[in-house]
């Protein structure tokens, strides 16, 4: 049997590695484990292995050309096998054969492999070339059924009637989508047959992360086999109570998974004198004006943060984003699930401002009325606690950012005084978590530093 | 208070009735010595004579037209089919003439009469004796069509009936005739026209007519164990309908189920399911809004046959379980 080697994947992100150079050529005998051909990824170069012994056939690449993985890159023939045919086979090889025979590789691969913007050359059609571009379709994500999986004119305008397609959902899923201003195409649909569903819609409106959807649907939970007239009527055990994981909580699921096994998260703990805040607290309130604990932390985030642009940043893929202007998002507890309001351009301000934007979003968050641009573009997060008695915590990130300031209340303690006397101070416990791969301690611990002294004088937000 | 049967509670209506207007009186086959096929009438021709309890030969057809005939007279007229299949033999009576009479004659006259009828399978009866025809008479402009589900309602019921001017088809059910409820003494009326949540939930509206309304309850019962509530409505009058609770209902829970005994084609879970996807609840919907109705043949009489034909507790579970876990 001819055994088609693919390029494997060598890391979670990882769509594709250039390789480097070929160790065997066409003709060449192997045996199972012997180093075929050496690729690249970010950080290390890998050997891929032969998974079976026999004669190698029909390179798919030449070296110096970036691999979709999974794709094919050779085949190894059994003795009186012929290669006429392979050169063909590419295409449907790779979907085929992508599971079974993943050949084993010679180096432990890299914790974060790279997304490379390169992707093998397009195989297409001339005329299906030029409707790609006035459709703008990616080829990348189109599949040729012509001659050697070249893209033809039909699988083009498959993809454009695709494009087109209304999207499967529930009117109740369209209306809310509607009122948040969110397109259903880009939700994730959890009813049968990928149905979007309501709950869908006011997830993604919720979390403000609104992920490609894949091909294909999610499995539907399908009532069991045995689910006969009979046995409905055996009783149910009324101890405990399943809600599936579906709507914001999966997508909080998948999301906070995502970031704390990912992102490698060092936290850095202080304690603020809360003196400053509370005199000023106090004399806004003599004056009837409000001004809440988390404002003024997020005011002083954003002052902190203009020091320390590695704290206001956002990483996706090689890329740290590095921001100039401070996008704070504020977590709001819900019934059901929690949702990250952001406040825009907060360096530019007025605290009376941002108090007042932190009282609508949160009033709208908890009226499930919020849009789109009310969640999107989030630099930093700010988590406060402080009202749950809680006297301090850590945070999971909040990808794509950074970092995320996890707040505790504010306790009332002996201090020595420059005396060496106890004083009673109120303290507040503050926690910033950051992903090591952008920030490190360094730069947390004066971010940290300065947070500090501004919340302790909060004079120094007029400067 | 204390408990009387469904038919005791319609029988105890009929009498009050009586008792306060002379123009009300009973007609039917067998109403008067036997007491009705369902004991509804027993006792009355003691109390009420021959002149107002008033047995007729075997003619449906005989029933249906005295009674038209002397609603237009000004009496008020109470007239029994035995079993609802034979209303058949008085289309021509209710469709063309007690239907019409008032539109026809520019309001001058008027059809008070309730043509009372037990509808439904589940007693061995077979094909003849245990349709649900209450769809029929929807249909026909001029005429109601109330259908009560347990013997508060029927009483309550069949007083307001008694009392509207228009001919109203009174749809009982053979299996609801023994079931008890507290039953107030004293006359009370439920106006036609008001539908009934019979039981709060937020995750599927369960629209259920007549026999279905107790087992609609027992399903809801059953899946509150899961974490599952129904919400259970009985419209009570199909015609008029009173429509807005059951879209408030929609626009809460998203899934509606719709059930009943007659047959599903042409029946009328349809025009619930259009009005429904008629109306602003639309915009709520969160599954396609299901049906669970009589099969599409005639009521078998082997009684396991039979009890497949009709909606029962449990296949109301099933669909109701599928609508809430959005099977569908």
């Amino acid at each position: 049997m001819t055994t088609a080697v693919i390029l494997p994947k060598f890391g979670f992100t990882l769509e594709s590695s250039k390789l480097v150079r070929w160790m065997v050529s066409e003709g060449d005998k192997v045996r199972e484990g012997d180093p075929l051909c050496e690729v690249e990824t970010d950080k290390v170069n890998m050997e891929v292995e032969a998974t079976a012994d026999g004669v190698v056939a029909a390179l798919q690449y030449p070296a110096g050309v970036d691999v979709p993985v999974t794709n094919v890159i050779c085949y190894i023939l059994k003795p009186g096998e012929s290669a006429d045919g392979l050169k063909n086979a590419l295409s449907q090889a790779a979907q085929s054969v992508s599971v079974t025979t993943a050949p084993s590789i010679s180096a432990i691969p890299p914790q974060h492999a790279v997304t490379s913007t390169q992707s093998a050359p397009i195989n297409a059609s001339p005329l299906a070339l030029r409707i790609a571009e006035e459709h703008g379709i990616d080829l990348a994500t189109v599949s040729g059924t012509g001659a050697g999986g070249k893209i033809t004119r039909a699988d083009v305008d498959n993809a454009v009637a695709r494009q087109s397609e209304k999207p499967r959902a529930t009117p109740a899923a369209r209306r809310i989508a509607a009122a948040s201003s969110i397109d259903l195409k880009t939700v994730r649909g959890s009813g049968p047959k990928g149905r979007i569903q309501g709950t869908d819609v006011a997830a993604a409106a919720a979390i403000g992360v609104v992920q490609v959807l894949a091909p294909t649907p999610i499995a539907v939970e399908k009532p069991p086999a045995s689910d006969t007239q009979l046995s409905v009527l055996s009783p149910q055990p009324a101890a405990s109570r399943v809600v599936k994981l579906e709507g914001m909580r999966r997508t909080i699921a998948t999301r906070m998974q995502q970031s704390f096994q990912q992102a490698p998260h060092t936290f850095f703990e202080i304690n603020v004198d809360t003196a400053g805040i509370d005199a000023l607290r106090a004399k806004l309130k003599a004056r009837n004006e409000k001004l809440s604990v988390t404002s003024l932390l997020v005011k002083g985030c954003a002052w902190a943060l203009g020091k320390h642009p590695y704290l206001n940043a956002t990483l996706a893929g090689d890329a740290i984003t590095l921001w100039s202007t401070c996008n704070i998002g504020v977590a709001v507890a819900l019934d059901n699930g929690l949702i990250v309001p952001v406040v825009h351009h907060v360096e530019t301000l007025p605290l009376r401002e941002i108090q007042m934007r932190i009282d609508d979003v949160a009033a709208r968050a908890r009226a499930n009325s919020l849009r789109m641009n009310d969640l999107a573009d989030g630099t930093f997060t700010i988590s406060n606690l402080g009202m749950y008695s809680i006297d301090r915590f850590t945070a999971i990130i909040n990808p794509p950012q950074v970092a995320i300031l996890a707040v505790g209340r504010a306790i009332r303690q002996f201090v020595p005084d420059e005396h060496g006397q106890p004083v009673v101070q109120s303290r507040m416990s503050l926690t910033l978590s950051t992903d090591h791969r952008v920030v490190d301690g360094a730069q947390a611990a004066q971010f940290m530093a300065d947070l500090r002294v501004v919340l302790e004088d909060p004079m120094l937000l007029v400067w | 208070m204390r408990e009387l049967s469904y038919a005791e509670a319609l029988r105890e209506g009929l009498r009050q009735a009586m008792e306060t207007d002379a123009r009300v009186f009973a007609i039917g086959e067998d109403i008067g010595v036997y007491g009705g096929a369902f004991g509804v009438t027993a006792g009355l021709l003691d109390q009420f004579g021959g002149q107002r309890v008033i047995d007729t030969p075997i003619s449906e057809a005989g029933i249906a037209g005295a009674c038209v005939g002397a609603a237009l007279t000004g009496m008020r007229p109470v007239g029994e089919i035995q079993f609802m299949d034979f209303v058949t033999l008085t289309m021509e009576q209710l469709v063309l003439q007690a239907a019409k009479v008032r539109f026809m004659f520019g309001g001058k006259a008027s059809v008070p009469m309730v043509l009372r009828m037990p509808g439904g399978s589940g007693t061995g009866a077979a094909a003849q004796h245990s349709e649900s025809l209450e769809n029929w008479f929807v249909h026909v402009p001029g005429l109601k069509v109330v259908m009560p589900s347990n013997a508060y309602d029927a009483k309550g019921l069949l007083l307001s009936a008694i009392d509207d001017d228009n001919p109203v088809i009174f749809v009982e059910h053979k299996l609801l005739y023994k079931t008890k409820m507290d039953v107030p003494e004293a006359p009370y009326r439920i106006p036609l026209s008001q539908t009934n949540i019979v039981r709060a939930g937020q995750h599927v509206t369960v629209v259920a007519t007549s026999i279905m309304v107790s087992r609609a309850l027992a399903a809801a019962d059953e899946l509150a164990k899961e974490g599952i509530e129904l919400e259970i409505i009985d419209p009570r009058t199909l015609k008029p309908l009173d429509d807005t609770p059951i879209i408030d209902s929609v626009k809460k829970t998203g899934r509606a189920l719709i059930v009943h005994e007659a047959v599903e084609i042409g029946g009328f879970g349809g025009e619930i399911a259009a009005r429904i996807a008629g109306s602003e609840a639309f915009d709520y919907l969160e599954a396609p809004v299901k049906r669970l109705a009589g099969l599409d043949i005639p009521i078998p009489y082997n009684r396991e046959l039979e009890r497949n034909t009709v909606p029962q507790i449990e296949s109301i579970i099933v669909e109701a379980r599928k609508l809430a876990q959005t099977a569908y």
